[in-house]
């Protein structure tokens, strides 16, 4: 067959959306080319191994015996837990529309860490950027809480590169509460880095003494460290916090609301914003096609075709407590479903290994390799187009949703 | 599809000069055809009794993208109290002055609108604003890219580059962004305030580019001439809701020297500063300069009392009106070294004088403008209200008792402020088919919208002749989407999807091997990942490309 080079191919796993991935395609096996994060190259590759059948009960069957059981068991089923939703925007819709007809909760796999921004932002609101931004115009950068380059490998190298188009000197980069790896400190070789390290539970604290400081208040007892960066965020030109909701810990809603306050202060005299990172596997996507279509940031009930939302009780840990079946939608990585007593059916990228074998299995393409499709980048505003780079025979979440709900009828 | 005959109504087709003509219409493959001259057998609607429109369009409503995305997000209690089901032909959903996308077309096609134009498609967010306007039933839509804060721009005019790659640019981000039109707003004032400046006058220089809001102006309505737009350049103007604003809105039609300019939602820009509060109508200047000066049209985003919440990309604005939100929250955000947003909850209330007098400075707009082909009925959906208040404002302008009923209740202090009381006006149906449908589709460029001549497409609505023209424009006995009949007796009864209208000038590819260095650079993603390609319009169905003088 021959083997074809796309380049510039965007990346839709993490959300930063990398766009400068080549891929070696040949036939149906894929191999990441040099320029990618090692997260991403592994998450591209495919061994070039024929896809799996769809399996019903573990049995191979046809694809479209596993689409006539798993619209059976919808049938059948008293309370569906819709899980995962690690799709595109198009498998979003799709998701919506089905659980729309059976009722069902509705939640993306990864949107804790959403929830905890959500907590601030939605209550009280913020004051938010984007990375093009804090590119070129952020010349202070505070990290707050664990360094998020575990979950975005090229972080830095994307969102703080050295050279910023209005810096007027070398940016500075502080770490507030975490520690830099290695990595990240050889992504912002040419910024100045500083560490300002924060007890075990201690982050709340600080960032409440940081937003006293910046209102020009006395905190008793305020570090040396914070009292020096107050001052260097009130001279800053446009200071950014950022942080991983996902890292932080039980506090995270303290952490986020006292930084969003801080950015809130900053904002009288002069420019600052938050850079809140989260929206791996499109959780971005999930959450504003979740609001355009319903109103609600996810974590959605439907019954007698009326969607609901509450972040308690429609979120996957709670759901699937009382389901009888989940539907596990999951496009971009071979995630498991959640462990629970309730018949399972999975949607599933080709490589899952399951704790216990699904009821029903259906093999399905990843979106931005077996098909094209919409997904968002973490900073919310940016959509990224999606293309297909091969034919392994996938059908997309979209495609396979609707047949199932068809078959319904 | 069959074809559909509507008759015994009275046709008002202001574009073709039919004011209530008793004359069939008949609809064929989805477009209206000559009645005399139609043979073939149809469905027939007898619409006695009735008045006959081409389907309305909005010029001006925010109805998709991050901005709409915000609203929803804040105003969760409102989302919570207003929920429909899914039924036969509707996705379920609510929502009050934001609404879900099924909701938005739902209650649009109800009144009679078919077709809507989002006026603030941010560049970087006009892959999401499509992809929800895709969900948004029964309208035909479009968007306004939003220009004239962008760094490339700004650097552009700055550095001398010229009219003619200003020209290119504007084409380049036309169909990057698969636009219709050109909006700016507050032309170099959302950039400044990323440099931490508060407010802008049509002459004062930006802190870094050094250049003026007039320059950007200028410069940019000469681009969309020389590119040959239907549609001049959609500006919200500089110093919205400051009190003595009307001296830089007078300003800003100066500056035209007759190029053509359509001011957005000129109510907020048309604030005095006389009596005891500081704040007066400055209608009556602001509606001389538009009846004397041909080249201006407007729309007038009217405030009504109640709920809503305003969304702008005029951080800069927004950010100095936080004070007010109410519920107390409020999001800003600066986007991609393109723009901004900033968006604010807030209750107009009838016993504020501000409100109140925001409230009789739009219908004073409405009254005082003459000519009824350069004026838009407008909310600025949902900033000054939300757009199903449109049947209680076109009462307040056909019905003079009515209004005056309204005006009466308002606070003395706003009444003797205020010439509501003195204007005699009232508009005819016909004045309101050419508000809502005629002039709208004219401005726009649309030639086979807003009338019910022979090619025209088949989006027809049947109002009941009621004399409480609220209720009869509240709910159409009839609207035909490409005469499919998607509303009957003011209920939606079967789902159709609209198109994505938009315009793609030539322009010279030079410009495209700085823009890919820009990306590559300064924004740090490829200008390739950014440009929207055509399938990814409704999955490639359903794009509407307009032709313009400098078509590629």
């Amino acid at each position: 067959m021959g083997e074809t080079v796309h380049t510039d191919v965007v990346c839709p796993f993490c959300g930063l959306g990398c766009d400068d991935i080549t891929l070696k395609v040949d036939g149906t096996k894929v191999t990441a080319a040099e320029g990618v994060c090692g997260r991403a190259a592994a998450l591209f590759r495919r061994s070039g191994a024929p896809a799996p059948s769809p399996r019903v009960g573990g049995r191979d069957v046809s694809f479209d015996e596993a689409v006539a059981e798993a619209a059976k068991r919808l049938s059948g089923a008293r309370s569906i837990a819709y899980a995962g939703l690690a799709t595109d925007v198009d498998g979003v819709r799709a998701v919506l529309k089905l659980a729309g007809k059976t009722g069902g909760s509705v939640d993306h796999y990864a949107s804790e860490g959403m929830f905890r921004n959500l907590a601030s932002s939605q209550r009280k609101g913020w004051v938010a950027t984007t990375f093009a931004e804090v590119r070129n115009r952020a010349d202070l950068f505070v990290v707050v809480g664990p360094d998020p380059l575990k979950s975005y490998h090229r972080l830095y190298d994307r969102v703080t590169p050295a050279k910023g188009r209005f810096l007027k000197g070398p940016r500075r980069v502080v770490f507030l509460g975490g520690e830099p790896t290695k990595e990240s400190l050889s992504q912002l070789e040419g910024s100045i880095v500083d560490v300002i390290k924060v007890a075990e539970g201690g982050l709340v604290d600080a960032l409440s003494q940081l937003a006293t400081l910046v209102a020009d208040g006395t905190p008793p007892k305020a570090a040396p460290e914070l009292v020096e960066l107050a001052a260097a965020l009130k001279a800053a030109s446009y200071g950014v916090l950022a942080w991983s909701a996902a890292s932080l810990d039980d506090e995270g809603d303290l952490v986020i609301e006292r930084a969003v306050s801080v950015i809130d202060t900053l904002n009288v005299t002069t420019r600052a914003a938050g850079l809140p990172l989260s929206g791996k596997d499109n959780l971005t996507g999930a959450y504003h096609a979740s609001l355009w279509n319903h109103g609600f940031p996810l974590r959605l009930g439907f019954r007698d075709g009326v969607s609901d939302h509450d972040q308690k009780a429609y979120a996957t840990e709670n759901a699937v407590k009382t389901a009888d079946l989940v539907v596990w939608t999951s496009a971009f990585r071979p995630e498991r479903p959640p462990a629970s007593g309730a018949a399972v059916i999975a949607i599933a990228h080709p490589d899952t290994t399951f704790e216990r074998e699904p009821d029903v299995f259906i093999p399905v393409g990843q979106p931005g390799l077996d098909h094209q499709g919409l997904a968002f980048r973490a900073d919310s505003v940016v959509g990224l187009p999606l293309r297909r780079h091969r034919d392994a025979g996938l059908k997309s979440v979209a495609e396979i949703v609707t047949l199932i709900s068809e078959a319904r009828a | 599809m069959s074809a559909v005959r509507i008759t015994n109504g009275k046709v008002l087709d202001p574009a073709n000069g039919e004011a209530g003509v008793v004359r069939d219409v008949v609809i064929d493959d989805g477009r209206v055809v000559a009645a005399s001259a139609f043979q073939g057998a149809a469905e027939t609607i007898d619409a006695r009794g009735g008045v006959v429109m081409a389907g309305a369009i909005d010029i001006h409503s925010h109805i998709a993208g991050g901005k709409s995305n915000i609203t929803r997000l804040l105003m969760i209690e409102e989302q919570r109290a207003n929920r429909e089901p899914a039924g036969d032909f509707c996705g379920c959903g609510g929502g009050v002055s934001t609404m879900t996308a099924h909701a938005t077309g739902c209650r649009y096609a109800e009144m009679g609108y078919t077709a809507v134009f989002e006026p603030a498609m941010v560049a970087a967010n006009a892959r999401h604003m499509h992809a929800e306007m895709k969900d948004i039933p029964f309208l035909d839509t479009g968007g306004y890219v939003v220009l004239g804060n962008d760094d490339f721009l700004l650097d552009l005019i700055s550095s001398g580059a010229g009219q003619q790659a200003v020209n290119d640019y504007v084409a380049w981000q036309l169909a990057a962004t698969k636009a219709m039109a050109v909006k700016i707003v507050n032309p170099g004032g959302i950039n400044a305030f990323k440099f931490n400046q508060r407010k802008m006058d049509l002459d004062e220089a930006n802190p870094h580019y050094e250049i003026t809001p007039r320059a950007i102006l200028t410069t940019l309505m000469r681009a969309v001439k020389e590119l040959g737009l239907a549609h001049p350049i959609h500006l919200h103007g500089c110093n919205l809701g400051v009190p003595g604003n009307e001296d830089t809105t007078l300003a800003t039609i100066a500056a035209t020297e007759g190029l053509p300019l359509h001011m957005t939602h000129v109510q907020f820009h048309s604030y005095g500063t006389e009596g005891d509060r500081k704040f007066s109508s400055g209608a009556a200047k602001i509606a001389e300069a538009i009846n004397t000066n041909p080249n201006i049209s407007i729309d007038v985003g009217q405030v009504m009392f109640g709920q809503t919440v305003t969304a702008s990309a005029d951080f800069m604005s927004q950010h100095r009106n936080r004070g007010i939100a109410s519920p107390k929250r409020w999001i800003g955000m600066d986007m991609e070294l393109d723009a901004a947003c900033g968006i604010v909850p807030f209750v107009y209330k009838d016993k504020s004088f501000v409100n109140a007098l925001q409230w009789a400075i739009g219908l004073e707009l409405f009254l005082l403008v003459e000519d009824p082909w350069r004026i838009f009925l407008t909310t600025d959906h949902p900033n000054g209200a939300p757009f199903t208040t449109y049947p209680h404002l076109i009462r307040l302008l056909m019905d003079k008792d009515f209004r005056d009923e309204q005006f009466a209740k308002l606070p003395k202090a706003v009444r003797k402020h205020s010439m509501v009381g003195e204007l005699k006006r009232e508009y005819t149906l016909e004045e309101i088919a050419i508000v809502t449908r005629a002039a709208p589709a004219k401005i726009l460029g649309l030639t086979d919208r807003g009338h019910l001549g022979a090619g025209a497409v088949g989006d027809v609505v049947v109002y009941r002749d009621e004399a409480n023209r609220e209720e009869m424009f509240s709910r159409a006995d009839y609207v035909l989407k490409n005469g499919q009949v998607i509303v009957k007796d003011g209920e939606v009864v079967s789902l159709a999807y609209g198109r994505t209208h938009q315009v793609a000038p030539d322009y010279d590819k030079g410009i495209e091997a700085r823009l890919d260095r820009w990306f590559d650079e300064t924004l740090g993603f490829k200008a390739k990942t950014y440009k929207i390609a055509d399938d990814e319009i409704r999955d490639g169905q359903g794009a509407v490309i307009h032709a313009t003088e400098r078509s590629a």
